[in-house]
């Protein structure tokens, strides 16, 4: 060895926090580690139970202001990345988050404003949905004076009218909704724009208007027989069960589609006692839906119809009797790499049916304000929902998405807007490469099973069928489980680095938060590299030596 | 009621515990619960030591090690830092307390040592038949290298034999320990924290945590530490076969600063240990860019070392350590000096455990019994320094290294049935025996007159060899 080549292979450590999967996936840009940071290190910074509970709901509903409805109703793509999965399941994330919505509501917890002097400047809102709502708060908390317009006269859009009950009572609905109306946003609703409003008129009392109308059109089956009583759209049966005036569906219903409206509008009819079928063109594999949803369907007595489109509606007089079925195989992968579906010839058969339920697919409805937006059917916009200085937008009007997606669109619009207003710069695009691998050490965390909410029977279900599926963990669950968290890429105090370094290179930081548990001191470190291999949750990494 | 059949079963204390009353006295009792602080040598030995002792006496007790590191990590993440030298005598005395190494721990049998000095090498084979050594593991091998399996750590073999003697291996880190209502209790990094009859702390001296115990006993003064070197070169078989073979090479070498420095093989390692006076990077350099030691690798190239680390040895015996339900042992309180740690831990903890299991866990009883055998190393270690200033003295005076040299080498050419330099070194080296006999080989009457001889005929032979080249120059 020559001299000096000794030190040319010490590496330091560096303290970099790094982003988790959770947070990387979460549609919402909620900071999932963060939050449960506060509530497993609770001890470490000196908070109790419930102000350390209180704080990670005040952290979430930061960016997502229905915790309680997302924790039950989101696909939680945060749980899909987990460094957690391979060991002993992915942290329950959407159970914690439940945990915490409800106990906002419970604590009548409010939302907090950001800036507290009035702004000149006043918003108008098209539609009272995730994307419309997070918007609003979003402006109203920077002290905007916000106007939400809907032509229902509750407000949630889809939340409100197109999930059902057993997945999200009402009340835990209107409980977050009743939140944001408590910062001052005014809710017009059964408004609806080009009907009791004009667009003009909404020009002229907004210096900015967010469109977040969302894609109520449904999209027609195009087969013979679909016009007529004992057709509906999915959303359309959905509303009408949420508004409590319920269509006579009769003994045998079919609903068409594979995706979560399909399936709610499924296991809604289910419940009314009718033998369900889901006709879905593909295999299950290709469901858009919710896997586990699928499961519960299952599990009702819903009957999947795989590989089955619909071909003719038959009817005897007005009534609905039967749906013609044709028999598909799946093909070449399509645009959207799935494989397509291709009929098998002769191979039709008859399905009794006394109704149809038709959930292929929705689109944005721009009757009645067609002139705010003259762009294509799905609205197309530049970073952040800008279509113009005057006109944003966001939700499922850009696209179909979770409502996650739809908060989050509400949420980044409302940020960019109130830079521009306030000349301030535009927000960041976030970073998405997030720590996994070899720098998390699993087997440093004790094992613990993942918390499982608690499920109604099957049974129980139909009997009731307004009563929620999936029940809230108990705070001891709660409590326990975000103790699995790995904490991936920001220190959780373990203090190995601290304990194990010959050097002393670790000093206690004064004041301990996640993260900031311990400052280095370099001139100690003798370039072992221990700290950096018994770091478990990929906080230190190595850097040459300086 | 325990206490009573033991006390008679064992025969003493009686008196005590007649006199002191039993309220006065501490004593474990069925259920008493005992955390160990550390699960390297001493806290293990401890652990089977004191589970199996107790069984012995039906004694019914728990014992919790609070060990947060796994020994299946690679690398100084899953290492107790040390040179890995295991003599035959301890892999013997432990065989008889039932504890068998497994072959898989056993990286390397070394059946010589060289010694290499500026004025030449000589090679010395084993003295004695069971005085060979075992190269060791602490952890599962250098960074890189072949995982080896579970049983293949020295200490992760020894975790596992407390842990199969019945004890809790707790996997987390101790932030804080306190007293509870007069009874110790420890509490973790998690927020968790637990009471106990008996708090052993065998944290070695390689971490911070003897930081944790300046409030719940702030007589107990940590040991002065020195720190050392090691670090792992990665060579091919054949190459560790032909240039370093089954010997561990020791080096004498001018050099300021240095002590002592040896190479031992391991697997496909070579283990580098630098004793000296405050080792940094430069020293390190200085000593691998010596021909000497560059002379041991292929192609004279030194390669980057795998891992490294610079553990801190004991180099004088903790102050007050024990009192009341707490006791140190192993590296944390006293251990012998640069030599044969894993040994002295199990000698201390053997005492310990003998103490707490068949007299009491008050600080007289530790004073009484476990004080001894913490004394005994104490004073090996001064015979050890004063025999360390003679080693350093002859690496200093290159006059004093030739005679060692040819009095060492006569020794192994003549197979001589007397071997004085040959042992006296090798125990030095290995720490297969203590430093008391170590020194007193040397009071043996050839033992003088051999080195006089060497000393004078070394030196004469060179100086005539100098002297005849010199006149070749001229």
């Amino acid at each position: 060895m020559k001299t000096g080549t000794f030190e040319q292979v010490l590496a330091q450590p560096a303290q970099a926090e790094q982003l988790p999967p959770c947070g990387a996936n979460c549609a919402t840009g909620t900071d999932v580690r963060g939050w449960i940071a506060v509530v497993a290190q609770r001890h470490k910074l000196g908070l109790t139970d419930a102000d350390a509970i209180s704080q990670a709901w005040r952290m979430v509903a930061d960016v997502n202001p229905f915790p309680a409805t997302l924790g039950r109703i989101c696909p939680h793509p945060c749980e899909a990345g987990c460094n957690r999965e391979g060991k002993d399941g992915a942290v329950a994330i959407n159970a914690l988050e439940r945990f915490l919505g409800d106990w906002g509501l419970r604590q009548g917890l409010s939302l907090e404003r950001m800036e507290s002097d009035p702004k000149p400047e006043r918003i108008g809102v098209v539609g009272a949905g995730p994307a419309g709502l997070s918007f609003a708060y979003q402006m109203a908390r920077r002290g905007y004076r916000v106007t939400v317009y809907d032509g229902e006269p509750k407000p949630g859009g889809m939340l409100q009218h197109g999930i059902p009950e057993y997945r999200l009572p009402e009340e835990v609905l209107t409980g977050e909704i009743q939140r944001i109306r408590e910062l001052g946003v005014e809710l017009r609703l059964g408004t609806a724009i080009g009907r009791d409003v004009s667009v003009d008129e909404l020009r002229t009392q907004h210096d900015v208007l967010f469109l977040g109308i969302g894609a109520q059109r449904a999209q027609r089956l195009g087969v013979e027989g679909e016009d007529g009583p004992g057709v509906w759209s999915g959303t359309e049966y959905l509303s009408s069960v949420n508004r409590g005036a319920p269509p006579a569906l009769g003994d045998d219903v079919v609903v068409v589609g594979g995706g979560n409206t399909a399936i709610d509008a499924a296991r809604t009819a289910r419940r009314t006692g009718a033998r369900v079928t889901l006709l879905y063109r593909r295999t299950r594999q290709e469901m858009p839906a919710i896997a586990a949803e699928v499961e519960e369907a299952l599990v009702e007595g819903v009957t999947l119809a795989l590989l089955a489109a619909p071909l003719r509606i038959e009817r005897t007089g007005e009534a609905v009797t039967a749906i013609t079925v044709q028999r598909m195989e799946l093909g070449e992968p399509d645009a959207s790499g799935r494989r397509r579906p291709v009929a098998v010839a002769g191979s039709a058969y008859e399905l009794p049916a006394s109704a149809v339920i038709a959930a292929v697919s929705q689109e944005p409805d721009w009757e009645g304000i067609g002139s705010l937006y003259t762009g294509p059917t799905w609205v197309k916009t530049q970073p952040w929902g800008r279509i113009d200085e005057q006109l944003w937008a966001g939700g499922d009007a850009l696209g179909l998405g979770i409502a996650g997606i739809a908060i989050a669109h509400g949420r980044r619009a409302a940020e960019a807007l109130h830079a521009q207003l306030r000349g301030q710069p535009a927000p960041a695009a976030p970073s998405r490469a997030a720590v996994t691998g070899k720098a998390i050490k699993p087997d440093y965390y004790a094992a613990c099973a993942r918390t499982e909410a608690p499920a109604l029977p099957a049974a129980q279900r139909l009997v009731s069928p307004e009563t929620e599926v999936h029940a809230t963990i108990g705070e001891a669950e709660f409590l326990e489980e975000v103790t699995r968290c790995f904490s991936c890429g920001l220190c959780f105090g373990c203090e190995q680095c601290f304990m194990y370094c010959n050097g002393k290179g670790f000093v206690r930081a004064e004041h301990a938060a996640p993260g900031a548990y311990f400052t280095l001191q370099l001139d100690a470190c003798e370039g072992c590299r221990k700290c950096i291999e018994l770091c478990p949750c990929g906080f230190l990494s190595a850097q040459p030596l300086a | 009621m325990a206490f009573v059949e033991r006390t008679v079963k064992e025969g003493d204390n009686l008196a005590a515990f007649f006199e002191g009353g039993e309220e006065r006295r501490l004593t474990l009792t069925d259920g008493s619960r005992i955390a160990v602080i550390g699960g390297g040598p001493a806290g293990t030995f401890f652990t089977y030591f004191l589970l199996r002792l107790a069984e012995s006496i039906d004694l019914d007790v728990s014992v919790d090690i609070y060990e947060p590191r796994s020994f299946a990590y690679q690398g100084p993440a899953g290492c107790n830092h040390c040179g890995g030298i295991v003599s035959e005598s301890l892999v013997q005395l432990l065989a008889t307390e039932g504890i068998n190494l497994p072959p898989a721990v056993v990286q390397r049998g070394i059946e010589s040592y060289v010694l290499h000095m500026d004025v030449g090498t000589v090679r010395i084979e084993t003295p004695l038949q069971e005085k060979r050594i075992a190269a060791v593991f602490r952890g599962n091998g250098p960074r890189e290298s072949e995982p080896l399996p579970v049983s293949g750590s020295f200490d992760g073999f020894l975790l596992e034999l407390a842990a199969s003697s019945g004890a809790r291996v707790v996997r987390k880190l101790v932030s804080a320990t306190s007293w509870d209502t007069g009874r110790p209790r420890v509490t973790c990094s998690d927020g968790t924290s637990a009471t106990y009859d008996l708090l052993a702390v065998a944290a070695g001296i390689n971490s911070q945590a003897l930081q944790l115990f300046q409030e719940i006993a702030p007589g107990y003064q940590a040991p002065k530490t020195l720190k050392t070197f090691i670090c792992e070169f990665r060579l091919p078989r054949e190459a560790l076969d032909k240039f370093i073979g089954p010997s561990m090479h020791v080096f004498l070498l001018d050099i300021p600063r240095l002590e002592f420095a040896a190479l031992i093989p391991k697997g496909e390692f070579l283990t580098l240990c630098i004793l000296g006076d405050d080792v940094d990077n430069a020293l390190i350099d200085t000593f691998l860019s010596a021909p000497e030691v560059k002379a041991c690798f292929p192609d004279g190239q030194v390669p980057a070392p795998a891992c490294h680390c610079f553990p801190r040895v004991n180099v004088e015996a903790a102050a007050q350590l024990y009192g009341d339900r707490i006791v140190w042992i192993g590296d944390s309180g006293v251990a012998r000096l640069y030599k044969d740690g894993i040994g002295s831990a199990y000698r201390v903890a053997k005492a310990a455990a003998k103490t707490v299991v068949h007299h009491g866990i008050s600080a007289e009883d530790f004073r009484q019994h476990y004080g001894p055998a913490c004394g005994r190393i104490n004073s090996d270690n001064t015979i050890a320094k004063f025999i360390f200033g003679v080693s350093t003295l002859i690496q200093r005076v290159r006059f004093l290294r030739r005679g060692v040299l040819r009095m060492t080498a006569n020794e192994q050419q003549r197979r001589a049935a007397r071997r004085h330099m040959s042992t006296v070194l090798w125990d030095l080296f290995t720490g297969s025996a203590p430093y008391k006999e170590v020194l007193t080989r040397t009071f043996h009457p050839e033992f003088p007159a051999m080195l006089g001889w060497n000393l004078l005929a070394g030196n004469l032979a060179r100086r005539r060899a100098n002297g005849s080249k010199g006149n070749a120059h001229g």
